[in-house]
């Protein structure tokens, strides 16, 4: 497989830059893989587990918010965040998780925006520990 | 006489000593937060760079203007987001930056929003529009602050609250050089009218679908590259005067011992003499 120019970047700093065979990731829309001589294009990203290819490798990274932008064949994950599987902390996801779902468990007892934040914080602890799997 | 002089003298050594020992500390301190800060620079540099390099290559390839963060409008005011420091005691970093931020919206109709207690406290004596005083802690400010204070700008944006959108910081160029600077952050950069054929983009769902939920992110990932650059720019400005005002408290304190030493030879000398003369006598 070509390989082409991959560059992931959060705030937190660069994840990745160097050449990669193909990139899955979860936009807006739904799932959408990229290869070499991609047309240009730009889509918002949801959150989801995103897959990369790196010297016929997989590599899994939780992928959260932002855009992918292909352009002139130099392809940019701009993520809210990004993390690889191997840097997820599981214990941490979980404990994330099981707070979140004590706070929607009881939706009568918090306001609209306490509900809000923890619907998010239990979807991203999800996608990490989906993230941090070992893939079957 | 010279008793009085020399414990005058004596006093105003201690008193330089102890502003010697704040200084110091507080150069000591800036300079081991400001590590902390020049690296949560060089962190969030690349994705600040790669942001705008982005954003405004697909707004300059862009062909449809539906998105209204595209569109250029005459009317209602230009909301300013202004990022000085919490503190003073930092030379002229809040200064500089506030001034360059006056100028900028000298004569025009204008809506502030300050980040950091300087500019809050600056922006409301003198009478401009403040928005939110929300954002009055610039050391506290978390990435996740800065998104949501984009997105309810870009709310405001697309409700036709402001005709423009304009962020006023403090670039990190070094430990020694900090430059204010004004970045225009919506409208996005217009099109540039040129002959050769664009190259088409793919937009998914659509270029108004992709442009709104993209710029909210943007502006976001902007305001807080900024913010990092204006607290280190802060820490490294108030490091240099810190260091100069030490120097300063320094020079006066060898000055003033030269002075106590002369004062004390000085009685000894008048009391050798007196001493004398009355043995003569």
């Amino acid at each position: 497989m070509n390989a082409y120019h991959l560059q992931i970047v959060t705030p937190d700093g660069l994840r990745f830059d160097g050449e990669a065979q193909s990139l899955l990731v979860r936009t807006t829309t739904g799932d959408v893989g990229i290869r070499a001589r991609h047309a240009n294009y730009v889509a918002p990203l949801g959150m989801g587990v995103a897959r990369v290819t790196i010297d016929g490798q997989e590599r899994r990274g939780a992928c959260v918010g932002g855009m992918v932008s292909v352009l002139k064949g130099e392809v940019r994950l701009l993520a809210t965040s990004f993390e690889w599987a191997e840097d997820i902390d599981v214990e941490r996801a979980k404990a994330a998780e099981a707070n979140a779902r004590a706070i929607l468990d009881h939706p009568d007892q918090h306001d609209a925006e306490t509900l809000e934040l923890a619907e998010g914080r239990l979807r991203r602890a999800l996608i990490r520990q989906s993230a941090a799997e070992k893939p079957q | 006489m010279a008793g009085v002089s020399m414990k005058d003298i004596k006093l105003r050594i201690r008193s330089m000593e102890s502003t010697k020992q704040i200084t110091k500390a507080m150069e000591m301190v800036a300079s081991s937060k400001l590590r902390r800060a020049q690296e949560r620079v060089l962190t969030s540099r690349p994705y600040f760079e790669a942001l705008y390099e982005t954003v405004t290559g697909i707004a300059a390839e862009n062909w449809d203007f539906s998105s209204p963060y595209v569109q250029v409008r005459e009317e209602g005011p230009v909301c300013e987001i202004v990022i000085a420091g919490d503190r003073g005691l930092a030379g002229g970093y809040n200064h500089n930056v506030i001034k360059l931020a006056q100028e900028d919206v000298k004569g025009k109709d204008a809506a502030i929003l300050p980040v950091g207690k300087k500019a809050l406290e600056y922006f409301r004596s003198h009478g401009h529009t403040v928005i939110s005083d929300a954002y009055a802690e610039a050391a506290g400010l978390t990435s996740g602050d800065c998104f949501s204070l984009a997105k309810a700008i870009c709310d405001g944006y697309r409700e036709g609250k402001y005709s423009a959108v304009r962020l006023v910081y403090t670039s990190f160029v070094s430990v020694l050089t900090q430059t204010p600077y004004v970045l225009p952050l919506l409208p996005l950069p217009a099109p540039e009218k040129h002959e050769k054929a664009r190259e088409l983009t793919l937009y998914d769902p659509s270029s108004e679908s992709v442009f709104n939920a993209i710029v909210p992110e943007y502006l976001g990932g902007l305001i807080y590259g900024a913010l990092c650059e204006s607290v280190a720019s802060e820490l490294g400005a108030r490091r240099t005067a810190m260091d100069a005002a030490t120097k300063n408290a320094e020079e006066m304190i060898d000055d003033l011992s030269l002075k106590y030493n002369r004062a004390r030879q000085g009685a000894i000398t008048q009391e050798i003499t007196e001493i004398v003369a009355g043995a003569d006598a």
